[in-house]
C-alpha cells in the first residue's frame, strides 16, 4: 500500500533547505552565542531525517552519498589533530590559539582553533547519528 | 517572471555602477527605475509583468486573511452551542491544480481554514479528500472551496 506523499515531499524542498541553513549559522555562532558543534550537528542529521522520511532510504543514499562511518572518523582525526598541534609548540595538550587575520570579502576576521575542534564534533555527531537511524531504519 | 526579476536587478545594479555609489538606496532607486522601464515593454515578453503575479499573491494572502477570520467565527459558533449541532462528513473534490506545489498550497490552505481538513490526495494527483466538521451540501462545499481559493492560486500561476 504506497500512498501519496505529495504534499510532505513538496513542504520538505523548501523546508531542508532553511534547516541546513540555520545548522551552519548555529554551527559558527556558538563562541558567543549559543550553538556550537552539537547543536549544529544535531539540526543538519535532522535535516537529512526529514529527508529520511518524505523519501525513502534509497533515494537519500543517492542523493547524499556519504558513508557516515567514515565521517566519523575524519571527524575523530580532526579534532584528535587539533588538540595535538599543540604539543608541537611547547605548551599542554588542548591549549587553543587564536589570531585576527584578512580574508577577503569577510574583512578582518578571529580565526579561533576551537573552531576546526568543533568541526570535529560537528561530522562526529551527523556521523553517529545517521549511523544509528540508517541501522534502525534499514531493513535490508 | 524570473528572468523579468532577473533583468529587473540587474538593471538595478547597472544603475548602481552608473552612479558609483554602492548603497542601499541607490540599488532602490536603479529597481524602480528598472521596474518602470519594465512596465513600459510589458508587452515584448512571453510572460505578463511579474508586478501583476506579485499583486495576485497579495491578494491570496488578504483572501486568506479573511477566510481564515470567518470560518473561526462560524467554527466557534458550533463550539458554543450546547446540542453541539455538527455534521461531519467527508467528501471528494476533484481539482483542476496541476503543479506539486500548487497542490500543496491549495491543501494547506483547506487544512488552515478551521472546520475543513484535508485527508488525502488520490494517486493521480485529481481529487482532494476533505473531512468537513460541519456539512450542508457536497456541491456547495466545492464550489466554495473552488471559487475562493483555487481561484487565487490559478490567478498566481498564470503566466
Amino acid at each position: 500500500m504506497k500512498t501519496n506523499d505529495l504534499i510532505i515531499q513538496t513542504t520538505t524542498k523548501v523546508v531542508f533547505f532553511i534547516i541546513f541553513l540555520f545548522s551552519i549559522h548555529i554551527f559558527f555562532a556558538g563562541h558567543y552565542t549559543p550553538g556550537g558543534g552539537f547543536v549544529g550537528g544535531l539540526l543538519m542529521s535532522s535535516a537529512i531525517v526529514l529527508l529520511l522520511l518524505a523519501f525513502d532510504l534509497k533515494t537519500v543514499q543517492e542523493m547524499l552519498p556519504i558513508n557516515y562511518t567514515i565521517l566519523t572518523a575524519i571527524g575523530l582525526l580532526i579534532s584528535l589533530a587539533t588538540a595535538a598541534g599543540s604539543i608541537f609548540f611547547n605548551v599542554p595538550f588542548f591549549t587553543h590559539v587564536y589570531d585576527y587575520f584578512y580574508i577577503p570579502l569577510l574583512g578582518e576576521t578571529s580565526i579561533h582553533t576551537a573552531m576546526f575542534f568543533d568541526t570535529g564534533v560537528y561530522l562526529v555527531v551527523v556521523g553517529v547519528t545517521m549511523t544509528i537511524i540508517q541501522m534502525i531504519g534499514g531493513d535490508e | 517572471m524570473a528572468f523579468q526579476i532577473l533583468v529587473n536587478l540587474i538593471i538595478a545594479v547597472t544603475w548602481m555602477f552608473l552612479s558609483i555609489s554602492f548603497k542601499p538606496t541607490t540599488f532602490i532607486v536603479g529597481y524602480l527605475l528598472g521596474l518602470f522601464m519594465l512596465f513600459f515593454l510589458r508587452k515584448s515578453f512571453s510572460t505578463r509583468f511579474y508586478m501583476e503575479k506579485v499583486w495576485a499573491i497579495i491578494k491570496l494572502v488578504l483572501l486568506f486573511l479573511k477566510e481564515l477570520t470567518l470560518s473561526n467565527i462560524s467554527v466557534l459558533k458550533l463550539i458554543i452551542k450546547p446540542e453541539m449541532p455538527i455534521r461531519p462528513a467527508i467528501f471528494a473534490m476533484p481539482t483542476v491544480l496541476e503543479k506539486d506545489w500548487e497542490i500543496t498550497l491549495l491543501s494547506s490552505l483547506i487544512t488552515l481554514t478551521p472546520g475543513t481538513i484535508v485527508i488525502d490526495i488520490s494517486d493521480d494527483n485529481k481529487t482532494l479528500y476533505i473531512h468537513s466538521i460541519d456539512f450542508e451540501d457536497i456541491d456547495d462545499a466545492v464550489k466554495s472551496i473552488q471559487d475562493t481559493f483555487e481561484k487565487a492560486i490559478l490567478e498566481v500561476s498564470r503566466s
